[in-house]
């Protein structure tokens, strides 16, 4: 059949015309205006100044960023692996056929369909409160003095705590569907020679996983990058530097604070350049390190 | 059949036509507001819109934008949307949206507004023109449980720090938490105690240079602080996530706090119930370089430079900020009056006073937060409440450690 080439552009076009509008064309002016001085966001490209690397100097000059990026780095690693390695166990364990297993699995999504503003205000006033919050009920009843869990050391391991209460049913859907994937006659067959649980667990389920690791951390990165509302939540009033994250620092920058009027969207434009480039390198680490293409089942 | 259906088609058609020629008739006007549907200051709003449409037959189409509007108006006046007034922090209005702001002078002049000096003049100053009208004012200072002052036999309000101290000890004797702290002001407390020893300008060079431990000020007041919380005189769990140790002044187990007047609707809306509220302004440091300042800010109204209809705008804008309705917006969102001739609630006795009195206001932590290092800064002046610093020394030392 004789190909019209007319036709395949004409049915490509509005895809590719909204490819390049809504995401190529923001993309690209982002890039640019991070090497630009632009005060905002709306200015004209004839208002821009060209000022190099300037605006990347300046944010990783200023010591708001640098924490932002900490905080950052303690949610991707220290949320990430504890949620990773929680939900696999989660999934593990409730794809080897224990009872209820159906009330576990939607127990444990349950907090993913409950709004992140409901969820974050019933971790902040019902279970981190300091007078009536139920882990210092807790607490006290045990006969320990109270603990100020939001208070400037803990809140950010606080937030995180929640966060993960929150991530961990839908990165456990997520291993469930990879593990139920898995031909049962390779695990029939470990039991038959013998292998226990956790041999079956290290030598047959984690390395048909690794496509699907690779996917989680993926997501977990994106997430952790883009990191925003939980940290609005657990500082309503104004950004505090225990839970600044550089989502919260590129908002505060491009359009100011409580009380601060200075704007720059150019250094803005760093921030989501620079975390874009994060994403980028976590995602070309993981492909690197977990090869999943070298299993077939 | 179809003769019938055709004219029922041509009456509507004809309907829909009359319809559209009579609504373009009449006059609309467009209100970006920063409030979102229900709240009480919506409410006031949307009740005075619809008294002006029956009163002069404009119709004022009001968008609910809610607190982040800042993140919308830039572009959305760049772009030259539909926007007759909208509504903002005036400090933004006064120095973000100057250019395009209308010049409400001459209007100001011809309709007798007066409004309070200190916005007045600094909108003039900020932008070489009056620029925006005082909607909803805002003061800052010391509110108290009045009940609770009575209950520990405190008679007069402290005007030094030492008569707060004494006060403070005697709220402690009587089994009152003196004073409630939340973690998400403490910076506001600091920095008001920071005024009293060195005043805007003293702090503003602390930003550009460092220096803060050989800045006896600085020391001292960070020293107050330590001693304070060393006393025992904030509330129990204090520095607290807003807004547990704020509702305690309310609860009557705390009987101060330090914030801007919406402090009194906040707590009062916890507690379900009116607080015998008073207010008194931030204690005097003997020596300071600042003793009588106090906060003011305030929500206003502009008018875009290329709307349509701005003495329309305008006539709506002083239906709401004067005389009746102004009064309602104070008495239902329990609010300071933007008509000085108006009467503010119980709770906000003394304010109008106050605002008239001011004649430069202290801004909110202006003089520090565009330091690179605010967001640490805060943590700091956070942990300083907690008790974290051995002297105000140490604290000073941290501090030039950010530099």
């Amino acid at each position: 059949m004789k190909k019209n080439r007319t036709l395949i552009f004409l049915f490509m076009a509005p895809t590719v015309i909204c490819l390049l509008l809504m995401y190529v064309y923001p993309v690209l002016r982002t890039v640019i205006m991070s090497v630009f001085r632009v005060e905002d966001l709306t200015s004209g490209v004839g208002e821009w100044t060209f000022n190099g690397f300037a605006n990347y100097v300046k944010i990783f000059h200023n010591a708001s960023f640098i924490t932002s990026l900490k905080n950052f780095l303690a949610i991707w690693i220290v949320g990430g692996v504890i949620t990773l390695a929680l939900s696999l166990l989660i999934a593990v364990i409730l794809t080897s056929k224990i009872r209820f297993q159906g009330f576990f699995r939607a127990a444990i999504y349950l907090p993913n369909v409950i709004s992140a503003v409901a969820l974050a205000t019933m971790w902040v006033q019902y279970i981190f409160n300091y007078d009536y919050g139920l882990l210092n009920q807790l607490v006290t009843f045990l006969g320990f003095d109270k603990v100020r869990w939001l208070g400037t050391d803990a809140k950010l391991w606080a937030m995180i705590a929640a966060f993960i209460y929150g991530s961990v049913g839908y990165y456990m859907l997520i291993y469930i569907s990879g593990i139920e994937g898995i031909p049962t006659d390779l695990y029939e067959a470990a039991t038959i020679d013998g292998a226990s649980k956790g041999r079956q667990f290290f030598s047959i389920t984690l390395p048909l996983l690794k496509g699907i690791v690779k996917t989680t951390i993926t997501f977990w990165t994106i997430n952790a990058a883009t990191f925003y509302l939980w940290s609005k939540l657990f500082s309503p009033v104004q950004t505090e530097g225990s839970t600044i994250v550089p989502v919260i620092y590129l908002y505060d920058t491009v359009f100011g604070g409580k009380g601060v009027i200075e704007r720059d969207a150019g250094a803005g434009a760093a921030v989501g350049v620079v975390l874009t480039i994060i994403i980028i390198v976590v995602y070309v680490i993981t492909e690197k390190l977990l090869k999943s293409n070298d299993l077939e089942y | 059949m179809k003769k019938l259906l055709s004219m029922i088609l041509v009456a509507a058609m004809v309907l829909a036509l009359g319809c559209t020629a009579f609504a373009d008739g009449g006059t609309e006007i467009n209100f970006w507001s920063m409030w979102n549907e229900g709240e009480p200051q919506a409410n006031v709003i949307a009740a005075a819109a619809e008294a002006y449409e029956a009163e002069t037959g404009i119709h004022v189409n009001i968008e609910w934008k809610g607190r982040d509007i800042n993140t919308l108006l830039t572009a959305s006046l760049d772009a030259g949307d539909a926007i007759d007034i909208f509504e903002d922090d005036f400090n933004r209005i006064g120095q973000v949206y100057t250019e395009w702001t209308y010049d409400l002078t001459d209007m100001a002049e011809a309709a007798g507004y007066e409004g309070y000096a200190c916005f007045n003049d600094q909108s003039i100053a900020w932008a070489g023109y009056l620029n925006s009208i005082t909607e909803q004012p805002q003061v800052g200072g010391v509110f108290y449980n009045k009940d609770a002052f009575a209950e520990a036999g405190i008679e007069a309000e402290p005007t030094t720090w030492a008569e707060f101290l004494d006060v403070c000890a005697k709220l402690k004797d009587a089994g009152i938490a003196p004073l409630a702290q939340d973690g998400a002001y403490t910076n506001f407390s600091f920095y008001y105690h920071l005024v009293r020893y060195l005043g805007e300008d003293g702090i503003a060079e602390l930003r550009d240079n460092g220096g803060w431990a050989d800045s006896e000020g600085a020391v001292q007041a960070a020293q107050d602080i330590i001693d304070l919380v060393n006393a025992g005189y904030l509330a129990e769990g204090a520095p607290d996530e807003y807004p547990s140790s704020q509702t305690k002044v309310g609860l009557g187990t705390a009987a101060m706090v330090v914030c801007a007047n919406y402090v009194t609707a906040e707590v009062n809306a916890a507690v379900g119930e009116e607080v015998n509220w008073g207010l008194f302004n931030y204690p005097s440091v003997e020596g300071g370089a600042e003793p009588t300042a106090a906060y003011a800010g305030a929500n206003s109204l502009a008018i875009a430079s290329y709307s349509e209809h701005p003495q329309e705008a305008f006539d709506f804008i002083m239906f709401l900020v004067t005389g009746e309705w102004d009064q309602k917006m104070a008495d239902e969102a329990a609010q300071i009056p933007a008509d000085p001739n108006n009467t503010a609630p119980a709770a906000l006795t003394g304010t109008i006073e106050t605002l008239k009195a001011a004649d430069k206001p202290m801004t909110w932590c202006g003089s520090l937060n565009t330091h690179p290092a605010w967001g640490d800064m805060k943590t700091m002046f956070t942990e300083l409440f907690e008790g974290k610093y051995e002297s105000g020394a140490d604290f000073c030392a941290a501090m030039d450690a950010l530099y």
